[in-house]
């Protein structure tokens, strides 16, 4: 039975070729400081989903974000624990992602063939510091209120466009319901979005190119 | 690199792949064990560490010292040092787009501008040594985010601040710049440039850490008057109490029941509603009673209370009072059996009251809402132990042992006339307080006023008369 159902899947989808090209391919030597990429996969994939737990009580507008935060906390059965991981992780995240950053740069992992693979990896770095940034604004206290404030008033200081690039974050020329919303939809959407995808061609790359070797002295 | 590097790189990477190992499931294994420690670290975390609370966003308040996310510490600290520099430091954009632009360039440009054909680190000295003093700049910067860049009276730099200029700016930039003059003299001073590139990064990383936890050591530590916040109702209530008795006390009695003010500048013998009475309750929302608080009812003489309205409550303060009050004078409210109702602390039989213990909630329920800086009060103020056993205009309130004391005759209900004959109101001058406080008082002064729990076991208990 269950052979005749893999036989027809098989058919179908190519489950094995699918299995020798992703699963079944061969490695260099290992290394365990390899396996930061996939912990920054596996963070981000954490983040996404109590992301989305999150969103089902999370309200994004200055009156009620903080509420509903505070009702997270003690009124949604094991609402701390999901805010706790995603907090967490949002640390960690950034944390491993930057390690990882420099465990390819120590083992020169971005030299030919791999330009592209780091070129993208720079784009994850950035995006995932813009998930830090978008999200402190969310839970809407004095921490983050001032926090964003300065942040934004930086961006301000740019010469000619300054001033165009913080009114685009603020929605205005202060901190709004509209900053929070366009905050939110960048933290919920668009940053994951980019991240998403750009994470789609980083490991095509990698399974494209294979891991690179641990260098040797010829090297 | 030329074609024929290239297929070297290729035809290495193929034999590489030959002694090695399979994705599935050599490598797999380890990326599983890394996430599920990952994942117990985070579930750790959470449980035992949780989120600190934070007080609900305030736009009024901006003396609040902003904090980013760790991980941008270090380039707020950056930012502030790189404004203490002279003529440069005023060209803002420099530090706040230029640098962090140029340092993302870089990193994008990476494998372009890096030509170097190796890939051992014995042989990327000048690549390695400067992500090395980047990496500990960053850590050293941060280290030292939480002192402050401060500057005397005269707008000089501070000792602290010196030595973050010299470790957070100066170091690594004239690091940077000799392991890049290094380099350029490598084709002439061959290894001995190298093992000097090596040494030029290691003493100033070592200078780097040094410098900061030096800054760590000697700066002053910020004092953050940090508001309390509360995570649980009773809590709330609890916070609430306290701030109700010092800003609401003074005219609305400590338990909201003065209907006639008196002793208030300004508003002396205004008749206003009982607030503890449950129909105000039941016909106010708590929005619209957070309302009243900040914005005061200015025509009819209470004034405001929110920050953004020129008071001194911010949203989660006023929420507290507002759950004080709910919870107190609503009868359709039950408080939860794990909140303290009153917060002053009972007598034992033959226990004599001391400051610390009793006074201080006995004064601060009932007198300090008056008897603070800036209200009406004979200058008699009662934040301390030092002011209520100090003198005010018409001497000292209180002498130890003395029971005609004036203050005790005060709160016994007998009027009295200062030195320039003017009457002086029983107090509070809106409700006397519960006998069973007032004799409190007495016993204290009786026995000599002690300060802290430990003074007043000392004594032995001389019986009130
Ligand atoms: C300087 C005196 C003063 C202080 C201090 C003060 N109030 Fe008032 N309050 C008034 C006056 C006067 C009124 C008008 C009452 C009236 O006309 O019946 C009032 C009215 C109110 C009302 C509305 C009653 C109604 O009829 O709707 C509430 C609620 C209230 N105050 C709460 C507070 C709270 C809470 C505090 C402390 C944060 C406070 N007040 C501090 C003077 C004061
Ligand atoms: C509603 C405001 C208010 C409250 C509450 C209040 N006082 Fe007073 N107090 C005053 C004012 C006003 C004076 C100045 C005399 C006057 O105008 O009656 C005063 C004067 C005094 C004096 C005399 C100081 C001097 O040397 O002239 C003493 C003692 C005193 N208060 C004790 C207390 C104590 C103890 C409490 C708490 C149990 C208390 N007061 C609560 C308003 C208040
Ligand atoms: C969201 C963030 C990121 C994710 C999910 C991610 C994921 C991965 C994974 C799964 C691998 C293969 C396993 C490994 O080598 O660890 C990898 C390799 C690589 N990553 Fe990332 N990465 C991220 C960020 C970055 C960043 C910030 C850079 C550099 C700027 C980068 C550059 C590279 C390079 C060059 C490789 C190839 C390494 C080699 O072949 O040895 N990545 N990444």
């Amino acid at each position: 039975m269950w052979r005749k159902l893999y036989q027809w899947l098989e058919e179908r989808l190519g489950l094995s070729d699918l299995y020798k090209s992703l699963l079944d391919r061969p490695e260099p030597k290992g290394n365990w400081w390899n396996t930061l990429g996939s912990a920054s996969l596996f963070l981000f994939l954490m983040q996404g989903l109590t992301g989305i737990f999150l969103t089902v009580y999370y309200t994004p507008s200055p009156d009620h974000a903080y509420d509903s935060i505070q009702y997270i906390m003690t009124g949604v059965r094991f609402g701390w624990l999901i805010r706790g991981i995603h907090h967490w992780g949002a640390s960690l995240m950034v944390l491993v992602v930057f390690i990882h950053m420099l465990r390819v740069f120590v083992t020169a992992s971005y030299k030919y063939p791999r330009e592209l693979t780091w070129l993208v990896g720079v784009g994850l770095l950035l995006l995932t510091l813009g998930m830090g940034f978008t999200g402190y604004l969310l839970p809407w206290n004095q921490k983050s209120y001032w926090a964003t404030t300065v942040g934004t008033a930086i961006a301000g200081t740019a010469p000619f466009i300054g001033e165009f690039i913080m009114k685009a974050l603020r929605g205005g020329s202060d901190l709004s319901a509209l900053t929070l919303s366009r905050f939110f939809a960048a933290h919920i959407w668009i940053l994951p979005g980019l991240l998403a995808a750009l994470i789609g061609v980083h490991l095509y790359l990698i399974i494209k190119h294979g891991e690179s070797a641990f260098p040797d002295k010829d090297d | 690199m030329n074609e024929e590097q290239k297929k070297a790189v290729l035809a290495k990477y193929q034999r590489a792949l030959q002694k090695g190992e399979r994705f599935w499931p050599d490598s797999l294994y380890k990326d599983l064990i890394v996430s599920m420690g990952l994942f117990l670290l985070l579930i750790l975390l959470a449980t035992f560490v949780g989120i600190p609370n934070e007080p609900k966003a305030d736009p009024s308040d901006s003396s609040y010292i902003p904090k980013p996310e760790w991980y941008f510490l270090f380039l707020f600290k950056f930012l502030a040092l790189y404004g203490q520099i002279p003529l440069l430091g005023k060209i803002e954009w420099i530090a706040t787009v230029l640098i962090p632009s140029a340092v993302i360039l870089g990193m994008i440009l990476l494998p372009f501008l890096d030509q170097n054909p190796y890939r051992h680190y014995t042989r990327r000295v000048l690549a390695l040594t400067i992500m090395a003093v980047f990496v500990v700049s960053m850590i050293t910067l941060t280290m030292m985010a939480d002192y402050p860049t401060a500057v005397d009276e005269q707008g000089h730099l501070t000792l602290p601040t010196w030595l973050q200029m010299i470790g957070g700016l100066l170091i690594p930039g004239a690091t940077y710049l000799t392991l890049l003059v290094l380099a350029a003299l490598a084709k002439k001073l061959g290894a001995a440039a190298r093992r000097a590139q090596i040494g030029v990064a290691a003493i100033s990383s070592v200078l780097m850490f040094g410098l900061a936890i030096a800054v760590m050591l000697v700066s002053p530590r910020p004092v953050v008057a940090e508001s309390e916040v509360a995570d649980t109702l009773a809590e709330k209530f609890a916070l609430g109490a306290d701030l109700y008795s010092i800003y609401c006390t003074e005219c609305h009695g400590a338990d909201g029941e003065v209907t006639v003010i008196t002793g208030v500048e300004g508003l002396e013998g205004r008749e206003i509603v009982a607030i503890n009475n449950p129909d105000l309750m039941y016909t106010n929302s708590d929005e619209t009673l957070a309302n009243i608080i900040a914005y005061g009812l200015p025509s009819l003489g209470m004034p405001p209370f929110g920050k953004a309205y020129g008071g001194e409550l911010g949203p989660s303060e006023i929420e507290y009072i507002v759950t004080f009050m709910r919870y107190s004078w609503d009868d359709r409210a039950e408080l939860p059996a794990d909140a303290a109702i009153s917060s002053i602390p009972e007598l034992a039989p033959g226990e004599i009251p001391s400051y610390e213990v009793h006074i201080a909630a006995l004064t601060k329920r009932y007198c300090l809402s008056c008897h603070r800086p800036g209200k009406e009060n004979n200058n008699y103020l009662m934040t301390s132990y030092e002011e209520i056993i100090g003198m005010s205009d018409n001497g000292p309130a209180i002498v130890a042992g003395d029971p005609n004391s004036l203050l005790l005759l005060l709160i016994q209900g007998q009027e009295q006339t200062d030195k320039n004959g003017d009457p002086i109101r029983a107090m509070p001058p809106n409700k006397l307080m519960d006998p069973k406080y007032i004799e409190m008082w007495k016993l204290w002064v009786l026995n000599g006023m002690p300060k802290t729990a430990e003074d007043a076991r000392t004594l032995s208990p001389t019986p009130s008369p």
